[in-house]
């Protein structure tokens, strides 16, 4: 994208928003083999440690998954034609492809051509990578179908018009999507006004900020995003959903414990926030975490909304932990974009104008 | 809970209570024996012991609520038409109420009390740039931004306490605030000072008997107390603490301090509510899309749209 953003400068600030908050780098290909060294040469001894690792526990007794965790991955959640017929990738394969990840956040950081870079990529998102995680060899985070590929959707999700800001559009050439004009704040899309940014369900990686904090109390568990600080509270109680009328930006979750598997089932989307433009009143996720090793949770999820998808379709992503906390992301007090962004339309209108006023040539009315 | 109504009951009962009663805080007062056939008077609650969590610390978990309207003015304050009656009506108008302040009076140094009534008179006037003076005028409330400490604790919105062993969560329904109160002072993977300057503070807490003690640091200088324009420094520093004095209410207090606003420090009191509907739960209040068209409408095509 950064080649794109030398020019032209309204079309500059959205495009280069619109890449930032990006929901995740789809594109990426794989992590890395699970015993051999990250980039800079730190090693982890993740699931080497399992043989002797046993399920730490609350005071109450259920498996503790509190702490801090990440879902940066390089693995895309559809398998790339490259890889058909294959669920893992070797050793080299996995080597190449997590070098080629890194490579992508650092051209983000250092090829940009503004002064400052607004973001950095080894900072915001390459931490965990640098520092090291035990690796994905899958070829993509979707396990099920068994081709790693979305099913296909219905007619009548086909036919849905896409919600303005769904926050997980994506480009085919891996943008974010929603930004075409600036003509009121509603036109930039609810990730970048601020209104919601992540935190799912589900959780998925994205470019940057992918940490996530999970506490537990034991009628409650907690997600806390990252990024813009987006609270899940689940109750484990066994009450029952809210009333199909209470749609909250995240769902509304319900979990339970499965053994070790904590299960959390969310329905009650709200239409401009639901997950690929599914449809908010019958799509259900249904996620499970597992703690499988002192610093990992096998993390999956099943998509089931028969009116968006011919069937079913499951992802496993793993969570590693990482150092916290967490900072507070108080995202809409400092959003500094959405000035910027409208302010650069109406400067870019204006300069048409006078343009047209001075040429004598009619002004065009879009 | 249900222990508690048991020991209402009255007869033999009353001896538990007495006993549950030994070490309790200091906010009992009237006799239990009494409490049980009376109305209830006001600032007094019968002793009361909080139920304890598996690790066996006083559990705040819950869903409360002040109903002061200090998020108006934390001092008293009659009732006012608020803003556009001529549409909003009823709809608009902010209720009176008694303060919550000890003393009544803010300490404030002169010329800060002067910055108090400025921020008062200009408390809608929004102004959103691309640099920091966007602060500079417009009461954060309005804005949908984090009301900050102990503001979002009195705002006219429920919040949620969710209690684990190393952090305890606030969980505010406005503007979806959150804070981490960091319970465990070996966990060195913690800052003791704040690492970068927030909206809600950095918060570390413990407990004192029965009572939660939360120290906070680490403040922006954009948040107000209230609408009426009370404000602080990003020097404040401000130690809450909850004390259970029933199953149903914590009484709050709150001391704050910031010697480049205030001569003194200055305390803050009021109960929390435990909100008792069957299955509560919180309800987003994602505010910030309520607000686009305040905070950027001048920049809109059609300004205002």
């Amino acid at each position: 994208m950064t080649n794109h953003v030398t020019h032209r400068s309204r079309t500059l600030q959205i495009v280069l928003v619109a890449a930032l908050f990006a929901p995740a780098y789809v594109a990426g290909q794989s992590s890395h083999d699970a015993n051999t060294k990250i980039a800079n040469g730190s090693t982890k001894s993740a699931s080497t440690s399992t043989k002797t690792w046993t399920m730490p526990r609350t005071s109450d007794g259920q498996p503790d998954l509190h702490g801090y965790w990440t879902s940066e991955s390089f693995t895309p959640l559809e398998r790339p034609a490259k890889y058909q017929g294959r669920e893992f990738l070797t050793d080299d394969e996995a080597e190449a492809a997590q070098k080629a990840g890194l490579q992508r956040g650092y051209d983000r950081t250092y090829d940009d051509p503004v002064e400052e870079p607004v973001y950095d990529s080894t900072t915001f998102g390459l931490t965990p990578a640098l520092e090291g995680f035990s690796p994905n060899k899958r070829t993509s985070l979707i396990v099920d179908p068994p081709d790693g590929r979305l099913p296909p959707r219905t007619p009548e999700a086909l036919a849905r018009p896409k919600a303005i800001g769904d926050r997980d559009y994506i480009e085919p050439d891996g943008h974010g999507g929603g930004i075409v004009h600036a003509d009121t704040p509603r036109d930039i899309g609810m990730r970048t006004t601020c209104v919601s940014m992540s935190g799912g369900p589900p959780i998925l990686p994205g470019a940057y900020n992918n940490g996530l904090y999970i506490m537990q109390s034991s009628n409650f568990v907690v997600f806390q995003a990252e990024y813009g600080s987006e609270l899940r509270t689940i109750p484990l109680d066994g009450r029952p959903h809210a009333s199909a009328n209470i749609r909250q930006w995240h769902g509304d979750g319900r979990g339970h414990w499965e053994g070790d598997t904590l299960v959390v089932e969310t329905t009650n989307f709200r239409p401009e926030a639901t997950f690929r433009n599914a449809n908010p009143k019958t799509l259900k996720i249904t996620e499970r975490f597992k703690r499988i090793a002192a610093d990992q949770i096998e993390y999956s999820f099943t998509i089931d909304d028969p009116s968006t998808w011919t069937k079913p379709w499951t992802a496993i992503v793993p969570l590693h932990s990482i150092k916290g906390p967490l900072f507070e992301y108080a995202c809409s007090e400092s959003n500094m974009d959405v000035v910027n962004i409208m302010a650069g339309a109406r400067a870019t209108e204006r300069a048409a104008e006078e343009k047209a006023k001075a040429s004598g040539a009619p002004i065009s009315q879009k | 809970m249900r222990l508690y109504f048991r020991n209402i009951v009255p007869g033999f009962a009353v001896a538990a209570v007495l006993v549950l009663s030994a070490g309790s805080p200091a906010a009992a007062q009237s006799s239990p024996a009494a409490a049980q056939n009376k109305i209830p008077t006001p600032g007094q609650f019968p002793a009361y012991k909080a139920p304890h969590t598996a690790d066996g610390k006083p559990d705040f978990s819950g869903i409360w609520q002040a109903f002061v309207t200090a998020d108006i003015d934390v001092q008293d304050h009659d009732a006012q038409a608020g803003p556009h009656p001529d549409f909003m009506g009823a709809y608009g108008a902010w209720p009176g109420g008694q303060g919550i302040v000890e003393g009544g009076e803010i300490p404030y140094k002169p010329e800060a009390l002067a910055q108090k009534k400025a921020n008062a008179e200009k408390r809608m006037v929004v102004n959103i740039t691309s640099d920091p003076h966007r602060h500079d005028t417009g009461d954060p409330e309005l804005k949908c931004y984090n009301p900050g400490v102990p503001r979002a604790n009195y705002m006219p919105f429920p919040f949620q306490i969710i209690q684990g062993t190393d952090t305890i969560l606030f969980s505010y329904e406005f503007a979806r605030s959150v804070r981490t109160i960091y319970m465990n002072p070996n966990d060195k993977t913690i800052p003791k000072d704040a690492p970068a300057d927030s909206w809600m503070g950095w918060s570390h807490g413990h407990f004192e008997g029965d009572t939660l003690v939360i120290d906070t640091t680490g403040f922006v200088p954009y948040t107000w107390f209230d609408r009426a324009g009370d404000y602080h420094s990003d020097a404040l520093h401000v130690v809450e603490r909850y004390t259970q004095v029933s199953p149903y209410h914590i009484m709050y207090e709150a001391t704050i301090e910031d010697p480049n606003v205030f001569t003194r420090p200055w305390k803050v009191s009021f109960p929390l509510y435990r909100r008792m509907e069957k299955n509560i739960q919180l309800v987003d209040f994602n505010c910030t899309e309520f607000v686009l068209d305040l905070l950027y409408g001048q920049y809109s095509k059609r300004p205002g749209k």
